[in-house]
């Protein structure tokens, strides 16, 4: 098989949800001497941007998506041992979360899909995340980002909480928030350093931030 | 304009194809309620006398029509065996998951179908059920939809990915929540008179910003059907309906169930903002009463002014369907909005929605 053919065919088996032949794909290239790396960016990154798009569409909605994810999740478990350590850089790690209050967790794992398919480490601390855990987790972790996302009007309010608290006390770790209610002004407003209205923006944002995932 | 009527008195008229003296106001107030009387949010949810006098309260002092209801959108994991928090803590607006009861397809078949009488929320449901009866006001009990009752039942993107991977697991949950729908109103009807009561069902995991129309046509048609022809069988009359969000690509869906249901009974259709009055005019208008949609967000970041102009452009459109109209907002009003732009419901109502 030839190295375009195997990319292109784990972007697709990741679009169409094909744990089996993602699985292949991902073995086949490790096979070929095709490099980790571009095969995670060219081939599963590739097919989730596809996924993204075809999502912000309406050609695609969240049961296909969670397909895609689960063969997504199934070739990086085989390529991500055979990374080259002096090819990636070291992770940049993101604290993500569902703000205190707020369950609406569907759109927060979409990032954190986005983001683990463009190499950063996701810390996921869940949904209805209680104000205080985001600042001592990205102490902790020496984190890069706290993403924070919320659903509702009512839970949002704890934001601004949070970015104040992280800004004292962990000055160099950036704020990224998304989430229906959030515009960017209000995340401006509210002190974070970064916006994105869905799960491709939030991984263009981040990368702007604090350059680059893997 | 000087009110002729009762709030009874207006909605009945609504319910009855009469016109009212001014379009009556449903601000889908839940937890609003609470922060108005100075409780916490739980108290809503977990005790049904506060819960019932909270909701007649704040409907008397901005004289708005609706009364009170018991449901939330998490409904369904409590009642069938696993666990849900009150909203008692800062921040907090409703009841959540804390344990959904089904994680495995063997789950689902060991899974049995509660008996209402007992089954988690349901006799706090009851309770204000009670009250409302005893006050000569509609008893409104829930039952659907069903999809997002087996999302809380196995957790969202459980069920969402079985829809793909496991159909007939999907199914299989599905059959028992209906089952156990229809056994609700039963409990409700036998107690209380079918003629007292009223249907409330709908919500957000229906959403197209989750599924797709031919996912909705698979997994939630057939038992939706099923439950509304058989609570429409039991003399239940009047039907809340509250396609949360945007399912506008459900549309032909609700349009064929009214159909083949012969448009039995009264729908009331309270749709998320995103669907234009228009449009619903245009399918239920001839039977069916509408329940217009304000942004709900707009009453917490909006301000007085604002909210009027959207509620008189709202009374403009909705005053046109012939079986009726009621102001309402397009899902529960935000607990944390200013309290004056509920007065701004009112005082719309009260310039531009009259039928005098
Ligand atoms: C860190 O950086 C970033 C960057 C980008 C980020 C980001 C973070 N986070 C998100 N993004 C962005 O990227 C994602 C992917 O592209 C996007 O994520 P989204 O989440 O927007 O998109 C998802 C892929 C799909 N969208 C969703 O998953 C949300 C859909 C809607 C219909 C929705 C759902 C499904 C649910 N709900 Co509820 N629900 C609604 C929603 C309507 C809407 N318009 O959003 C909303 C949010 N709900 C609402 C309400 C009122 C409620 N819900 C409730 C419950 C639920 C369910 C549990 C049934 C279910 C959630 C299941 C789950 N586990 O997530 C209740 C609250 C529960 C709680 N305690 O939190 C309850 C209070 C109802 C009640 N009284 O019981 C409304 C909130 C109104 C307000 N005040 O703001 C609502 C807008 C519906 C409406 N039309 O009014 C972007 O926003």
């Amino acid at each position: 098989m030839e190295k375009a053919e195997i990319l292109k065919g784990l972007a697709d088996a990741t679009v169409a949800g094909d744990v089996e032949k993602a699985t292949n794909l991902a073995k086949e290239a490790i096979r070929a001497g095709i490099d980790a790396y571009e095969a995670i960016m060219n081939g599963c990154a590739a097919g989730m941007n596809v996924v993204s798009e075809k999502y912000e569409k309406g050609d695609m909605y969240v049961p296909e998506i969670l397909c895609s994810a689960e063969a997504m999740y199934s070739a990086l478990e085989i390529l991500r041992p055979h990374l080259k350590a002096s090819k990636v850089e070291v992770p940049k790690k993101v604290v993500l979360g569902v703000v205190r209050g707020d369950i609406h967790d569907i759109g927060k794992n979409l990032v954190k899909l986005m983001l683990d398919a463009a190499g950063f480490k996701v810390i996921d601390l869940g949904r209805d995340v209680p104000n205080e855990q985001f600042v001592e987790v990205a102490l902790k972790e020496n984190a890069e980002i706290v993403g924070l996302s919320a659903l509702m009007t009512t839970s949002m309010v704890n934001m601004p909480l949070i970015i104040k608290d992280l800004k004292t006390k962990s000055p160099k770790t950036v704020a990224m928030v998304g989430g229906g209610p959030i515009s960017p002004e209000l995340a401006k407003n509210y002190g974070a350093d970064g916006y994105a209205k869905d799960a491709a923006e939030a991984v263009k944002v981040a990368k702007s931030l604090v350059g680059g995932g893997a | 304009m000087r009110e002729r009527m009762t709030p009874m008195e207006r909605m009945g008229a609504v319910l009855m194809g009469q016109k009212p003296d001014r379009v009556p106001v449903n601000p889908f107030i839940l937890g609003f309620a609470a922060k108005v009387c100075n409780l916490p949010i739980g108290d809503l949810y977990a005790d049904a006398k506060k819960s019932f006098r909270a909701q007649v309260l704040c409907a008397e002092m901005y004289g708005y029509d609706a009364t009170p209801m018991y449901g939330y959108a998490s409904y369904g994991a409590w009642e069938f065996g696993g666990k849900i928090g009150m909203p008692y803590e800062a921040g907090q607006s409703a009841p959540y998951v804390i344990k959904h009861p089904v994680e495995t397809p063997e789950d689902v078949d060991k899974l049995e179908v509660p008996d209402p009488k007992n089954a988690g929320s349901i006799p706090i449901s009851m309770g204000v059920g009670k009250l409302c009866y005893e006050n000569r006001m509609p008893v409104i009990f829930q039952c659907g939809e069903i999809l997002t009752t087996s999302a809380m039942v196995a957790e969202p993107a459980r069920i969402l990915s079985w829809m793909i991977r496991k159909p007939e697991v999907v199914h299989k949950l599905h059959k028992k929540i209906a089952e156990y729908f229809v056994a609700v109103a039963d409990y409700f009807t036998s107690t209380f008179g079918a003629d007292k009561c009223m249907a409330f069902t709908g919500g957000p995991v229906e959403s197209n910003k989750l599924i797709n129309p031919n996912q909705f046509a698979t997994f939630v048609y057939p038992y939706m059907k099923e439950v509304h022809s058989k609570v429409l069988g039991m003399g239940v009359n009047v039907v809340l309906e509250h396609p949360c969000s945007d399912q506008n690509k459900n549309l032909p869906y609700y349009k064929m169930l009214r159909e083949e249901l012969g448009w039995r009974g009264k729908y009331i259709w309270v749709f998320g903002p995103e669907t234009p009055l228009e449009k619903q005019i245009e399918i239920f208008g001839n039977h069916d009463i509408i329940m217009g949609n304000v942004d709900p967000p707009s009453f917490q970041f909006k301000d007085f002014e604002e909210i009027v102009a959207l509620c008189k452009d709202n009374i403009e459109r909705g005053i046109k369907n012939p079986s009726g109209y009621i102001l309402g907002v397009g899902c529960e009003l935000p607990p944390l909005a200013p309290p004056i732009n509920v007065y701004a419901m009112m005082k719309a109502a009260r310039e531009y929605g009259s039928y005098q």
